[in-house]
């Protein structure tokens, strides 16, 4: 895809002696303006975010193993204090899973794809020698930290039934308005206010970096898939954010100042909240999984040591599944009660999403096809993202069919559905990413057994986690239930199982990373040889602190 | 669980009268309907005829007893036990979209996605290094993007006809005189009322684990009182939410529809078969979403009519006949 | 090959600010269009009826009776937690003739022992017939106030579109149910 000429190969690492001059310790991570040191601050927040999130939703694996409450309520003596009532251990339930959805959803995968990947590799790739404004990038990021703080505080003060938001993480009105007292709920909104704000910062930043910021020669039709899937991404960032900070900014007004907007009352609709929250919302789930697509391709092309297949086709199948995107958001409300002609036109447009999506799987495919494959541990995990994105993405088609869809909605066939795209898709994407440029970050190789083993115990883990959660939905268990009759005890057992042995491989993640970061073999500039045609893998290992003072020239 | 218990006890308390858990015993003591207490096969016949009369209302009081509170069929209408597939369906409109997902969807993304994994074995095994150590340049092929374009769209195409159909089919409006119900969400139980027949809102709430238990129901599915329905004919629910929003859903019946406060939303469908089928509300709407369940009571026609009169409520026919003839202020509206 | 010299460092950052402008100009267009959309989805409602909303026609409205052609309406209320009224319609059914200005009678009653105001959100179903429900006068349009235990017969007249005989997507409309919820008006709730 790009090719540096001859005479520039390998050198800008060496260009200056003070390249590699870092600030002292405070000054570095605290006011770092370095889009490399920014990046690794988003990644190690992400991790922490990961931790928590994925504690939570081991919490209600627990409580769900087996039907009956078995520990809400000693839980709930935690958030609500000693004399905890089963209702207040049940709004606990809901304070959870809300919880999980927001921290994996906005400090999590978000975080770790644009403000991890994005600010360590966005720059390099096109040949930058950081972003455009490397201050609001470091602004972008600690604008995450209050927000998380504000978000989980809100578990300790009073959201109606019990302490802290139990609205879901769609925080639909009117039960996130009238139906929730206390400050918890206003504490979660205003923590999306201000991600939004440090993610619409970020967009910005990206799209002129993007725009502005290439070397020469590094056309748009050049850049690496990654830098393109960035971009799609920034501008669904910035179109869609806005409108969730409005339809939030009037929850809150709703909340505190009296005013009706989604209130039937004072001539307000509710409905008018699920169609702005969507707007940004489903949006929201191709700005989580088109970074994992622009990774997918990098990895593919270099461990089958060729070009990506169909350049092309592959970066405006992105653009057109975020178009698309942006026009079929209201098929999360078909149960509604919105005329058939308003469902029978989105479930068309939101079938049309499946054709780029295709295009995609089978142009990864291709590129494979007639490559000479080396299956390091990235390679496996971004195989294993292809065949499970599959499954999630056929899934999406069941869901897509309004008919369908009054029987799937809200159950746990839709839990399965997003899990099989996000946690299966867009983690895969993130742990591939991670194993892939982690020898360039930390200058040091990760322990390729390791590696391997947490992707084949990880693998079985969420598939046994998340396919039952199919059949729950097909025999209609509900979504968001702290207890279910007795009939669906058993897949929901083997998903609890699942969820151990993914829990285990997460073990063998961390252990790995541990060793690698303390022992690991060091790393060459480029460890994966002649398919990593790549901007970062000219560079050093890590890249120098400043990398292109002199910018390269792309032939 | 002290809370929930209390609350159910209130509500069982409350609605009493229209409670029928053991049958005729405890069904009804206020029941003082002036609808004659045929057998139940004449029952509807009797009232449709009388009904013009409007001396109805001061016929002599008899008492109806309820039908006897039906006990579920294993599996039929409740989720079973390690199922992997949807429900067995007992509403046309459901038998029609699970047709959809089991014989269209369901085959079509398992050959997609097998047809995904067999490709990336083959590759994973065909283009490994040590057999294939030279790669390809290939970056291009028109034929086969095209071809990868216009597949997934004819198969899309393939699935959107009947699937558009079953839209269609499912939001067909009810005829005028389809059996209405007025659903109520609430935090947290429902509330039904019938207003053709009479029948003031009643409500039903989570039955407590040793009742249901009792009572050979499944817990968490099973609810006090029961929404009765007839069997056969077509009914059309109307659905609002008092508080914040619920979802009345019925997975044997292939009927979900949000209950949202300040707006009315209709859902329309016909049971085929007697028997009683369960569901749970499917919106998040507070602490206690996951504990308020609902059960339809399909019967036939006859023992429906029979339940209504049980209710002090007047079937159909003879509501229509005696509004008709006891609103003549109103014929002016109506006139023409 | 055309390689393009090196932006000079002021250049770019000229080019820079001019696109963070420009981006920041849309993410505001953006949200501007999040609160706009207030407005635009209530003026999009009355307009096309979505969600089953009704229309609204001047007293002197003149329409074609079409003849022979019925439509059952079914009368709904709801007095939201918190309202202390009783609120039914007088009859729950009525059929009435496609074209032809119609009445309906709805009774409030203040149950409380204080003066309440009251207003109501109205829609109809199903949906689709929300474009062709005309009300020309309704209590629904202005608040409500009863005294304490006072009863008051509310009317509302209204027709049946004809236009709706040749919309396919009531061609099995049979009947129309209006739904009216009374609210409570509180000091500090204003209409938005």
């Amino acid at each position: 895809m790009t090719t540096i000429t001859a005479d520039h190969h390998g050198e800008y690492a060496h260009e200056h002696h003070d390249a590699d001059h870092k600030p002292a310790f405070f000054q570095r991570w605290f006011m770092s303006t370095n889009h490399k040191d920014i990046g690794t601050l988003y990644l190690i927040f992400a991790i922490i975010a990961g931790i928590i999130g994925g504690g939570i939703s081991g919490l209600m694996r627990a409580e769900l193993a087996q039907p009956g409450i078995q520990y809400l309520q000693t839980w709930a003596q935690f958030s609500d204090g000693p004399n905890a009532t089963l209702d207040q251990a049940y709004h606990l339930w809901n304070v959870l899973i809300t919880a999980h959805g927001l921290i994996m959803v906005f400090f999590m995968v978000m975080p770790a794809m644009i403000g991890g990947f994005g600010n360590w590799f966005v720059p390099i790739m096109i040949g930058a020698p950081d972003m455009a404004f490397p201050r609001m990038n470091n602004i972008s990021f600690w604008l995450l930290i209050p927000a998380f703080v504000l978000l989980l505080g809100s578990t300790f003060v009073p959201g109606g039934t019990g302490n802290g938001a139990g609205t879901g993480w769609t925080v639909y009105a009117p039960l996130s308005t009238s139906g929730s007292a206390g400050p918890a709920v206003d504490m979660a909104i205003l923590s999306l206010h201000i991600a939004g704000a440090s993610s619409i910062l970020g967009a910005i930043n990206f799209i002129t970096t993007i725009l502005n910021m290439r070397a020469p020669g590094m056309t748009l039709h050049k850049m690496p898939l990654f830098v393109w899937s960035v971009l799609v991404t920034a501008f669904l960032l910035l179109l869609a954010l806005p409108v969730l900070a409005a339809a939030i900014t009037m929850l809150l007004t709703d909340r505190n100042f009296g005013t009706t907007f989604y209130d039937a009352a004072g001539g307000g609709d509710p409905e008018l909240y699920q169609h702005l929250f969507w707007f940004f919302g489903h949006p929201e789930v191709y700005i989580m999984i088109l970074p994992g697509f622009g990774i997918i391709s990098q990895i593919v092309s270099t461990f089958s040591r060729k070009p990506v297949f169909g350049y092309l086709g592959m970066a405006y199948a992105m653009v057109a599944i975020g178009v698309v995107g942006f026009v079929v958001w209201a098929h999360h409300m078909f149960t509604t009660g919105m005329s058939v002609n308003v469902k029978m036109y989105f479930t068309a447009a939101t079938m049309v999403i499946a054709v780029p999506t295709g295009i995609k799987i089978f142009s990864w495919i291709a590129t494979i096809w007639g490559g000479s494959i080396s299956f390091k541990t990235p390679m496996v995990w971004a195989l294993g993202f292809i065949f499970l994105f599959t499954v999630g993405g056929v899934t999406g088609v069941v869901l897509a069919n309004g008919g369908v869809d009054d029987v799937l909605h809200d159950t746990y066939y839709v839990v399965a559905h997003f899990h099989y795209v996000l946690s299966l898709g867009a983690v895969f994407g993130l742990f591939a990413g991670f194993y892939y440029w982690f020898p360039k970050m930390s200058g040091r190789m990760y322990n390729e057994f390791l590696g391997h083993l947490h992707f084949w115990v990880f693998f079985v883990g969420v598939n046994m986690l998340f396919f039952p959660m199919h059949f729950l939905g097909l025999s209609g268990m509900p979504r968001r239930y702290p207890d279910y009759p007795e009939a669906f005890a058993y897949w929901n057992k083997v998903a609890s199982h699942g969820y151990e042995i993914m829990a285990a491989g997460m073990l063998i993640f961390f252990v790995n990373l541990i060793w690698s970061l303390a022992a690991g073999r060091k790393a060459e500039g480029n460890p994966w040889g002649e398919g990593a045609t790549t901007l970062e893998w000219t560079l050093t290992s890590p890249p120098p602190f400043h990398q292109f003072e002199t910018l390269p020239v792309v032939d | 669980m002290k809370k929930v218990k209390s609350l159910v006890l209130a509500g069982l308390l409350a609605f009493a009268p229209a409670l029928a858990l053991n049958g005729p015993a405890l069904a009804q003591d206020n029941a003082a309907v002036a609808a004659p207490a045929a057998g139940n096969e004449s029952a509807a016949a009797d009232s449709g005829a009388n009904a013009a009369a409007p001396a109805a209302e001061a016929a002599p009081a008899a008492k109806v007893a309820a039908p006897t509170r039906m006990k579920p069929t294993e599996g039929i209408g409740m989720p079973r036990p390690g199922e992997i597939t949807l429900q067995e369906q007992f509403s046309p409109t459901g038998r029609t979209g699970r047709w959809l997902h089991d014989v269209m969807l369901l085959p079509i993304i398992t050959i997609i996605s097998v047809f995904v994994l067999v490709l990336m074995l083959y590759v994973m095994v065909r283009f490994r290094r040590s057999a294939n150590p030279v790669p390809s340049k290939t970056s291009h092929n028109t034929l086969i993007e095209v071809l990868w374009t216009v597949v997934p769209v004819v198969i899309l195409l393939v699935i959107a006809v009947p699937s558009i159909g079953l839209l269609a089919d499912q939001y067909k409006p009810a005829p005028k005189d389809a059996v209405t119900v007025k659903v109520t969400g609430y935090q947290w139980y429902w509330g039904y009322e019938y207003p053709d027949n009479g029948i003031p809102e009643f409500v039903s709430n989570l039955l407590p684990k040793d009742k249901a238990e009792a009572n050979g129901e499944p817990y968490l599915l099973a609810p006090d009182n029961r929404l009765v329905l007839p069997v056969g004919r077509p009914i059309k629910l109307i659905i609002t939410g008092a508080d914040v929003i619920h979802a009345f859903a019925i997975p044997s019946l292939w009927v979900k529809m949000d209950a949202v406060p300040g707006r009315l939303n209709e859902k329309t469908f016909t049971i085929e078969k007697p028997g009683v089928y369960y569901g749970q509300c499917s919106e998040l709407c507070g602490a206690r979403h996951g504990f308020m369940p609902i059960a339809i009571e399909a019967l036939p026609p006859a023992q429906f009519d029979q339940w209504i009169l049980s209710q002090g409520g007047k079937p159909k026919g003879a509501a229509d006949a005696a509004a008709q003839a006891s609103a003549p202020a109103a014929a002016p509206a109506a006139k023409i | 090959m055309i390689v393009s010299l090196p932006p000079s460092p002021f250049d770019r950052d000229r080019r820079n600010r001019r696109t963070m402008i420009g981006m920041a100009g849309i993410g505001l267009a953006m949200l501007g269009l999040g609160f706009a959309s207030v407005p635009l989805y209530r003026i999009f409602c009355e307009q096309t009826g979505f969600g089953g909303t009704t229309r609204r026609a001047a007293a002197d409205v003149q329409v074609r009776e079409a003849v022979g052609h019925k439509m059952s309406i079914r009368f709904d209320s709801n007095v939201a937690p918190g309202m202390p009224w009783q609120f039914h319609p007088e009859r729950p059914t009525a059929t009435v003739t496609i074209g032809a200005r119609s009445m309906a009678i709805f009774v409030a009653k203040n149950m409380s022992d204080k003066p309440v105001t009251g207003t109501a959100s109205f829609n109809v179903t199903p949906t689709q017939a929300g474009a062709h429900f005309t009300k020309i006068q309704c209590f629904c349009f202005t608040q409500q106030t009863l005294q304490p235990g006072e009863q008051v017969r509310m009317p509302v007249i209204y027709y049946v579109d004809p236009q709706i005989l040749e919309d396919s997507d009531n061609r099995d409309t049979q009947q129309i149910t209006l739904s009216y919820t009374f609210y409570p008006v509180e000091q500090d709730k204003k209409p938005s």
